[in-house]
């Protein structure tokens, strides 16, 4: 009986004591002071190996770890990472039936394009381009075949030299098709990137940095085993080959100019994995990464979290922090807490809560468009969307400022296109479709939508009635359904809404291209490529064009778009896209949400190399490239000496 | 009893073999697929998705899928298909975490559960027991989260009290005590969320049982022997009345399971209840077909023993 009331009494009596004691102990307890920057993410990463990987959490982790031999400064222009400098030439080949006639066509070649004798061989007006820009290095004969080697890439160039050949009654002969079922092509143009490596990069675990790591990188990429994400980006490489220790030279079959960007992937390192096969990574590797980055794997504990300490040896200089630490806090007030009580230092807001931080002297705040956007694809398919009248109609009809205000709490802008404010290649010159309900009256009524007897307008016995479609869990587009239903009745549309289940959503109506109208946003990188989304050949069940948007002057545009290498020119025609697609209205663009960071006020610095070896000494800023462009390099004063005579304190 | 035990455990993998049967048509057939990417997304080819659709496995149709995936769980090739890391050792990884707390869990709500019981049976009628109802239904409605938050708030913000993860990061202690007392604060605080229904719920089956136990006659003949009145409670009344709390045990498991699906995500505690959450989110088939056969064995297991135990407090009882 004694036992049983020692039980019945004193396990509870223990378990109160041992509470007490706990929560007692966990009061006393205070942070070490530590020189490391704490960050939350609500997801875990699935994996450190950049190639494996296509998440948020384990790029933002990776980022840190490795390097790619490109990247995006803070204005989002191209410079080298671990290539020092890259170079862009192209071989074009012509092919004919008979020796003779290509060494006709070099001799000519040769005088026009090499000794500059155009005299009565060239129109004027060519004779002027030439002059201007020559683009050609070096014109040779191999057997048949007739090779230009220019110093630049694209289409353009190549089209020049075909037509001059077919009006002095040349005639190549044709290559193949690069796929099947594809078109025969009058010549072979093969652009080439020539990467020059950082000298005296080694990789955490000491191993010097070599061309054959890129080349591993590639191979690695391509390989099925691997099942990388990336591995599209990839497809048009037709070698990678490495001269010495330091070059790379990589070959495509094409000119495909978003090729330039993919090689901002991280380089892997040969001598880890390349005697391992693929199947052993998830253990061996992608939880223990080696890299080349400021950062150096430290530890990770599953579902807690991941920790990278300094590389006091990275090429770039040692990054001043010890350590950074991403803590894994799947909730998000959880994760408010965690911020709040500076257990992590950076905490991402929701809208609705920014208003209630901004002037708070206690943080920083960081806001910025992201790189998203909200629309209404109408179904294009659908006579009632077809007359470009009635779609700008819709577009006027619907207050986008308001529903900024409502939904987002004013933080977002209003969407003038298939690009986003931060991208580079944004044009800004485009300006939004006001609001204004009597000019898109006016419009229905000269498109022959005449308000019926119910108040909805009809044309031909029709009632203008469709159907809006929204996934379930997404309250901002069940709220921008709402609001779109509520102005259109205005001016004399029926809007049904209706919400399904996103898997449902996309398997029964927008993969097969069976809806009327839907709300839905697309998120985008910094690839100015739209041609998945935009392009009249990608309108088939399952492909990204599922409005069934068709226009040949956007064709060409974005056909042209991914074979211009020059920055100023795909400015250009990425602008002249953005205006053509905005023009036709095929969505109703509407807004792009803006992101909010929050971080205690002057928690971090920043010190990062500048020009010439000098360092730069600035507060923590908003970039073209975010808030958090060189994170490796933010600082906490507390703990960072103060700045040598060649820094530069802004 | 040897033969009650083959039994049971013949038994056991039948129900096993049906049971991961069901829950792998209800995780492929439930909406959504598992793309680590998401579903709509430009910078990904119809190729590569393919190329991952075969390397899981889920260009096949179910049935053979269901084979393939029963074969690698006993092959231990299965992977998950969120980190291609072996599925089993991602579950181990998390086991011990997860027993630690559900067995605080039991502990708690069983020891408190009892005394709050008896208490009740005792003062049946009287005002203690009318508030103890009212606080018993409160903590069964309560549901976790709220209370979770509630917690975190509270502690957080009121004490500056760290609750997340298993210990206090960031935190150098002064030495092996403080350490394993703080380890304990982040093992009772969860488990106490967790355990505060299954008290409640505890609590009111040995009432009700203990009350009908104190109407007997053995106990009227306790009494009127002269025997004290703890005696006759706790020797006599508490001994006939535990065979519902006993039963409790097994049907405790798969509720605290469950239940630490969020409570685990809230305190951000590395267990199995927040893997197979976030399973469920990324449609990781491989591991949660793997999650809830463990999870069902672990039940069952839960079961035999509450059994055995039955026949332990019970004498009546007979295992054949």
């Amino acid at each position: 009986m004694r036992t049983l009331r020692l039980f019945l009494y004193g396990i509870p009596a223990a378990l109160l004591i041992l509470l007490a004691a706990a929560f007692l102990n966990a009061t006393f307890l205070s942070v070490a002071k530590k020189n490391e920057m704490s960050i939350g993410t609500l997801g875990e990463p699935s994996t450190l190996n950049p190639i494996q990987q296509a998440d948020s959490a384990s790029s933002q982790v990776g980022g840190l770890i490795f390097n790619g031999l490109i990247k995006y400064n803070q204005n989002l222009e191209i410079v080298g990472d671990l290539a020092t400098k890259w170079e862009l030439s192209q071989e074009t080949t012509f092919e004919f039936a008979t020796v003779e006639e290509a060494e006709r066509l070099k001799n000519r070649w040769q005088s026009i394009l090499l000794f500059g004798r155009y005299a009565g061989l060239v129109p004027a007006g060519l004779q002027k381009y030439l002059e201007s820009c020559n683009p050609v290095t070096s014109i040779e004969t191999q057997g048949n075949k007739v090779i230009v080697l220019l110093n630049q890439a694209g289409q353009t160039f190549s089209n020049i030299l075909l037509s001059d050949l077919k009006t002095n009654h040349f005639s190549p002969l044709s290559f193949p098709p690069l796929e099947p079922g594809g078109k025969e092509r009058p010549f072979k143009t093969e652009p080439i990137i020539r990467f020059n490596l950082r000298d005296g990069v080694r990789w955490h675990d000491g191993a010097s940095f070599t061309s054959a790591d890129v080349a591993f990188t590639y191979r690695a990429i391509m390989n099925e085993k691997v099942a990388s994400p990336r591995r599209s980006d990839f497809k048009l490489v037709d070698s990678v080959e490495t001269p010495d220790a330091r070059t790379v030279v990589v070959r495509y079959k094409k000119p495909f100019s978003p090729a330039l960007l993919s090689w901002m992937t991280a380089i892997l390192p040969e001598h880890i994995l390349g005697k391992l096969d693929p199947s052993k990574w998830p253990e061996a590797y992608n939880r223990a990464p080696v890299g080349t980055g400021p950062f150096k794997f430290g530890e990770w504990k599953t579902n807690e979290f991941i920790r990278l300490k300094r590389n006091p040896d990275y090429f770039l200089g040692s990054p001043w922090l010890d350590s950074v630490v991403f803590r894994v806090l799947p909730d998000p007030l959880t994760l408010q807490l965690a911020f709040q009580t500076r257990q992590v230092d950076f905490w991402n807001v929701d809208p609705w809560a920014v208003k209630g931080l901004q002037g708070d002297p206690r943080f920083d705040l960081f806001s910025a468009p992201g790189n998203a956007y909200n629309y209404i694809g109408w179904n294009l398919r659908r006579p009632m969307f077809q007359d470009l009248k009635v779609r700008q109609a819709l577009a006027q009809a619907v207050n986008v400022p308001q529903m900024i205000k409502y939904i987002l709490y004013g933080h977002g802008v209003q969407s003038t296109g298939i690009f986003t404010p931060q991208m580079w290649f944004f044009d800004s010159s485009v300006k939004p479709l006001a609001y204004d309900p009597e000019a898109a009256k006016k419009l229905l009524d000269e498109a022959g939508w005449k308000p019926g007897p119910d108040g909805i307008r009809v044309k031909n016995g029709q009632r203008f009635s469709f159907t809006l479609l929204a996934n379930n869990g997404n309250e901002v587009r069940r709220d921008i359904a709402t609001l779109v239903q509520d102005d259109l009745k205005k001016v004399g549309i029926e809007v049904k809404v209706e919400i399904y289940e996103w898997a449902v959503l996309l398997k029964r109506f927008v993969n097969k291209g069976e809806f009327d109208a839907i709300v839905l946003g697309w998120g985008l990188g910094y690839d100015f490529d739209q041609y998945s989304i935009w392009h009249s050949s990608q309108t088939h069940p399952e492909e990204l064009n599922f409005v069934g948007f068709s226009d040949p002057k956007v064709d060409h545009l974005l056909t042209d778009l991914r074979q211009e290498y020059a920055r100023p020119e795909i400015i250009r025609i990425a602008g002249e896209l953005q205006q053509t697609i905005y023009g036709q209205q095929p969505y109703l663009f509407l807004f792009v949400p803006e992101g909010t960071e929050v971080m205690w006020k002057g928690a971090y610095r920043l010190r990062h190399p500048g020009p010439d070896g000098t360092w730069i000494d600035e507060p923590v800023h908003m970039t073209k490239a975010g808030w958090s462009y060189d994170m490796e390099w933010f600082y906490r004063p507390e703990y960072t000496p103060k700045p040598t005579a060649n820094t530069i304190t802004r | 009893m040897t033969s009650f035990l083959i039994r049971r455990l013949g038994l056991s993998v039948v129900l096993l073999f049906i049971i991961s049967i069901i829950s792998f048509f209800i995780v492929t057939l439930t909406p959504g697929s598992p793309y680590p990417w998401g579903e709509l997304n430009p910078k990904i080819s119809a190729e590569v998705k393919a190329n991952f659709r075969k390397k899981f496995h889920l260009d096949r149709p179910l049935h053979e899928q269901y084979a393939l995936i029963m074969r690698d769980l006993f092959t231990g090739d299965l992977r998950s298909i969120k980190d291609d890391r072996p599925v089993m050792s991602r579950i181990m990884e998390r086991l011990p975490a997860t027993l630690a707390l559900n067995f605080t869990a039991i502990l708690i709500s069983l020891s408190f559960g009892t005394l709050l019981g008896v208490y009740a049976a005792r003062n049946a009628g009287r005002w203690q027991d009318m508030a103890g109802s009212f606080v018993a239904f409160l903590f069964i409605a309560l549901p976790s989260f709220w209370i979770s938050y509630l917690l975190a708030i509270v502690l957080v913000k009121g004490f500056h009290v760290p609750i997340l993860g298993t210990h206090s990061y960031g935190i150098e202690f002064p030495n092996g005590f403080a350490t394993g007392l703080d380890t304990l604060w982040h093992l009772l605080l969860p488990a106490t969320v967790l355990a505060i229904g299954g008290i409640a719920a505890q609590s009111r089956y040995l009432r009700a049982t203990m009350i009908g136990t104190l109407r007997e006659d053995y106990i009227r003949t306790a009494r009127s022997k002269g025997l004290a009145e703890e005696t006759v409670l706790y020797k006599h009344a508490l001994r006939n009345s535990i065979r519902p709390l006993v039963t409790g045990i097994g049907m405790l498991l798969p509720a605290l399971i469950s239940g630490a699906v969020i409570v685990e995500n809230i305190f951000a505690y590395p267990g199995m209840g927040r893997l197979g959450y976030e399973a469920v989110l990324e449609r990781d088939y491989p591991t949660l077909v793997a999650l809830n056969f463990v999870v069902a064995a672990l039940v069952l297991i839960g079961n035999l023993l509450s059994d055995l135990l039955y026949a332990a407090v019970d004498p009546r009882v007979r295992l054949e």
